[in-house]
Order: C-alpha cells, then structure tokens, then sequence
C-alpha cells in the first residue's frame, strides 16, 4: 500500500512541481527499499525508512548545500558513488580517515543508516 | 513489531485520533493549511520544505520584515570584516515554492478555532500552526537597560539589524584606549558562543586599529562554556591582554549617564556597551499559551512533532523551544525539516517517523582566517521523551585556517537553504 501510495503521490508532485526547484521525490527510494528496516533497534515500514533517510539528509543539507550540491569548500555529496559515500562514513568512524566534524557525525548514524544515505545522495543527479 | 506503538501515543500530542482524523477528513475536502510565524531559521525553512515535500499543503508565512538579517556572520560586521549588506537575506525566492508571505506580525492565536489574528487586524485560520519567532529580552532583569536601549548606549545586537550597525559605528567611533563592556546571560539562551565569537573579532580590530582598548567580558557563565579551550588558546595567542573574561559576573544594572555596568560583584566603567539580556520565547508563544516551562519561559515541545503537549495543532521550532538542544540556526533549520516531515506524514494519515535524528554544527570564528566547529548527533528517544546526545560529540581545541573555509561555506549552504 505505502508504495502504491507513493507513486501516485510522486506522479502528482512532479505534475504540480513541474515549474518549481523541487527535490529527489520518495517513490523511487521506497521502490529500491521494499524491505523494512531498523531504526533505534525497532523494525519499521519500509515507507517510514524512507521518511527517516529523506530526514536526515536534508540534515546533510545545511553544511553540504541544498539536495547535497554544495556552493563552498565543503564537498558535495550529490551524484558522489554510493559505496564511496558509505565508505567514507566507516572511515571517518574509524579514524581512517581523517576529518574535522564528520568523525562525530559518523559516531552518532549507523552503518544501515551509512548505506541509506549514500544511495540516497548518489541517485541526485 | 513493525512499530513502537507504544511510544507512538505518548508522542502524539493531540492524540492519534484527534490528531489525524481531522486532517484525514481535510485531506479529502481539499488542501491543509499551515501558517506559518516567523520567516527565519525555523520558519523559512518549514514553510519551504512542507512545500517541497508535499505541494498539496498550502503554507502563509506571516513575518513583518521585508528582508532577513542573519544572526550568523553578524559578529564578523561588528568585527569589521563584513558590511550589513552581507547578512542581509532577501525572501524573494520563497514565493516561488508556492509560499504566501504576509507581511506582518502575529499577535493572537485562539487556539480553539485555529485562527491567527495579525497586527493590521486580519484573521488567518490554520489547520496546523508553526510558531518560530526567534527570542524575546528580558530587559526588566537589568537595572536601566530600556532607557539606556532608548538613548542608544545601551546595545545588545543579539537580534541582527539596526543594533547590529550601531555597535560597529560606536566600536569604530571610540578612542583608542577605551573600554568595551560585554555582559553575557547564563544559559539556556541564543548561541552561547556568540559573545566569545564577538569578544574575539572586536580584539581582532583593537589589534590593528586601536590597541591600547580593552574588553572587559562580564560573563554569567562559570567559564567559557562554548569551545572554551579554543577560545582562550586564541585569545591568548592573537590578543594577549586585551580580552579580559570576568565569569560568574551578571549584569544586574547599567546606567547610560555615567557608563557604569554593575555586575553581581563589581562596577565597570565602559565607553562601549554591550549587554546580551536573558531571554525567553518570542511573545506570540505567550499569546498562544504554549511558553509552559516551569519557568514560563520557553516552549516544552513534542519532540517528534514539535507540537506543544498542552495546546494542540500549534508546533513551535527553533530558539523558543524547550530543549537541551543548543538555540542555533543549525538546530532551528533541522528541527523545521522535522517537523515538516513530521505533518506531511500525519495530513497523509500516517505516523510520523518516531525517531528523528538532530545533527548540530556550530562554527566561531576567532580572526579572519582562523574558525572552529562543534559537532554532536542527538537522537530521540521516544521512551525518555529527550533527544539523547550520541557518544562522540565535541568541540575543537584549536581554531584553524581549514575551518574558516568551513564556516563560510557553511553560511552559504544554509543561507541557500532556508532562503534560496
Ligand atoms: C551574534 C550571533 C551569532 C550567531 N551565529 C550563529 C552561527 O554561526 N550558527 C548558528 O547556527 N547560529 C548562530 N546564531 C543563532 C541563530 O541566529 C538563532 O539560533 C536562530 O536565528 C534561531 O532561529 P529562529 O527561527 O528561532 O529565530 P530567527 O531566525 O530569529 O527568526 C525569527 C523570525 O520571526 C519573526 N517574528 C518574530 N515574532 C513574530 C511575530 N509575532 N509575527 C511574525 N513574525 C515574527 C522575526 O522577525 C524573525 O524574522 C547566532 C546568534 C547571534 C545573536
């Protein structure tokens, strides 16, 4: 139900947004994500998963600029490959990598939610 | 368990019923809306994405300016490293999302039939109503405050704006040699780095421009609470012996015939003053009953909805929420994409997501090539009803050119966001 829901939602958003800077619309996320997933240790619809990355990447937003297309020294995140996104996270995590704020980002997500915001910034074109 | 229903009904304010069925019925007659107060941090950013998000709500934003002055970067005009025109935000591009802006203040709400009253006298109903009005001073708690605010010697600049320039033109007015007085508030309040930042930047032009000046910090902080070892590393590495932080030291009284600035313990002779007032909740949260904290002061909120738990359909967001959150525009632009994530999902019929995530970076500049961030993650925790700080989280120790890059970028990342 949540994915027929969101299709036709999506079809209407791109319909009435058509003229408007418009974001990535949920339809194809929740389609890539058919399962569910967990948050906080609780298994939630895959339609709630889908909200939840929306979310949190548009935390990103604020120092990576608007969709993940940055317009200063901090890098962009849109179009980037999703398994170097997911990557970098674990890296920074671990200390790999070294960073100025990423490694607190990193210590408060986990890996699933990594890998939901990776294929989410890599599918902005 | 596909969800932890019973958090689910402690977070919903309104009670699920009440709360959905309502915009169910709504949803089918025809389009929500959703006023919202304060084009800000908090509100532009709401208004912008509850449209982006679903442009079948219809969104009002009620603000009475025709442009934004940014808080963030205002340090670096009173410094002298930026001009008033730099933290001027135009609105011009929210209409194009499909937002109606009023230009006006909010100045009553009645909560039972949803309707907001403004101060030209129109009557605005809601289906849901964002307040995010930023703070209000409580001057009444400093002897000679108002009068001395009224003559124009008595500054705070801890709203961008008028203030803002007025205190670069008496920094930059005063003679070399002279005293500069900043009284800071104990927390929870604004940015409580901002007046660190500010302590740095004015030293910074002292240094080149007048160096025999001084700046007495009378801070009611225990310490530098904000980055407090990268502050005093900078302060003691760029401006040895200028800045002289006095904690545990509130202002209670400030007299503008003599220039006398009376703390808790002392009496300083200023030629600049500038006093950072305690605040609360901007006043429309007091007209729509929802500054409810035990002190009456700022706005308990859901923290998955950010509705009010004692009156409904009114969400508040940003500086004026109840919370161990830290009152920046970073925290106030994330909180606002909660919530609208948070009412696309319930004027859809669904719950909303149960565990938000708020992400907070703040920068300070200490000169103008050297910047340091904080950082920390906090979720919610639906079961403690609190966003949880996650391990990890902290400030630097040093200011650095690297993070200056960062801290512009960041303005202009957020600035294209809320406003762009
Ligand atoms: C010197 C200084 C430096 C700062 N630097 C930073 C920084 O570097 N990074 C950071 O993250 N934060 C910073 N902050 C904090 C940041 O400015 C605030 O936390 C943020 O502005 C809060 O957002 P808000 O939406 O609550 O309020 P605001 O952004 O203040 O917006 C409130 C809006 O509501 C309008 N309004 C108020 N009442 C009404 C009404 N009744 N009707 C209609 N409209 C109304 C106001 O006109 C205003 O436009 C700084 C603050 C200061 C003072």
């Amino acid at each position: 139900m949540t994915t027929k829901y969101l299709f036709a939602c999506a079809a209407g958003t791109a319909l009435i947004l058509s003229a408007l800077p418009s974001l990535a619309t949920d339809a194809p996320l929740v389609a890539a994500k058919s399962k569910p997933c967990l948050i906080a240790g609780w298994e939630q619809s895959a339609h709630t998963c889908v909200i939840h990355t929306k979310t949190i990447a548009a935390t990103c937003f604020i120092c990576h600029g608007p969709n993940g297309k940055s317009t200063g020294a901090v890098p962009s995140l849109a179009g980037q490959d999703k398994e170097y996104l997911a990557a970098a996270m674990r890296d920074f995590k671990s200390g790999k990598r070294d960073s100025t704020v990423m490694k607190k980002y990193a210590l408060g997500y986990s890996d699933s939610e990594y890998d939901d915001l990776a294929a989410f910034f890599a599918a902005i074109k | 368990m596909s969800f932890n229903r019973r958090s689910f009904l402690k977070f919903s304010g309104a009670g699920l019923a009440a709360a959905v069925a309502p915009q169910l019925a709504f949803a089918k007659a025809g389009k929500p809306h959703v006023v919202v107060v304060g084009a800000g941090y908090g509100g532009a950013t709401c208004a912008k994405y509850l449209r982006m998000w679903d442009p079948n709500i219809q969104v009002t934003l009620i603000e009475p300016n025709a442009q934004f002055y940014s808080c963030p970067m205002s340090n670096w005009v009173i410094g002298g490293m930026r001009s008033m025109d730099d933290i001027i935000k135009s609105y011009a591009n929210l209409p194009g999302y499909g937002i109606k802006m009023v230009q006006d203040t909010a100045v009553g709400v009645d909560a039972n039939k949803r309707v907001v009253t403004t101060g030209k006298g129109k009557k605005i109903s809601y289906d849901r109503l964002v307040l995010s009005p930023g703070v209000e001073f409580m001057t009444d708690q400093i002897e000679g405050f108002d009068e001395g605010e009224a003559a124009g010697k008595v500054l705070h600049a801890w709203k961008a704006g008028p203030q803002t320039l007025s205190l670069r033109k008496q920094l930059e007015a005063m003679p070399d040699g002279g005293v500069f007085v900043i009284g800071s508030p104990p927390p929870p309040g604004r940015c409580v780095s901002g007046p660190y930042e500010r302590a740095s930047l004015v030293a910074q032009y002292f240094k080149r421009n007048k160096p025999k000046s001084k700046i007495i910090m009378l801070d009611g902080h225990f310490d530098v609470v904000s980055k407090g070892p990268m502050f005093k590393a900078a302060w003691k590495k760029f401006y040895p012996g200028i800045i002289e932080h006095r904690p545990y030291n509130l202002v209670t009284k400030v007299d503008h015939n003599s220039m006398i600035v009376t703390s808790e313990f002392e009496d300083v002779k200023a030629d600049v003053i500038n006093i950072v007032p305690k605040q609360r909740a901007g006043a429309i949260c007091a007209a729509a009953g929802v500054r409810t904290d035990s002190a009456g002061v700022w706005c308990p909120v859901n923290g998955v909805t950010y509705e009010s738990p004692t009156v409904p359909f009114v969400h508040i967001l940003g500086d004026s929420v109840a919370s161990n959150m830290p009152k920046s525009a970073h925290v106030s632009n994330n909180q606002a994409k909660i919530c609208a994530a948070a009412l696309v999902e319930m004027f859809n019929g669904r719950e909303p997501n149960p565990y938000p995530v708020i992400g907070s970076t703040s920068y300070s500049a200490t000169s103008d090539e050297t910047s340091g961030p904080i950082a920390v993650v906090m979720r919610y925790d639906p079961d403690k009803e609190a966003y949880i700080r996650q391990p990890g989280g902290g400030a630097a120790d040093v200011s650095d050119e690297l993070n200056f890059a960062y801290n512009l970028s960041w303005f202009e990342n957020i600035w294209a966001d809320t406003f762009g």
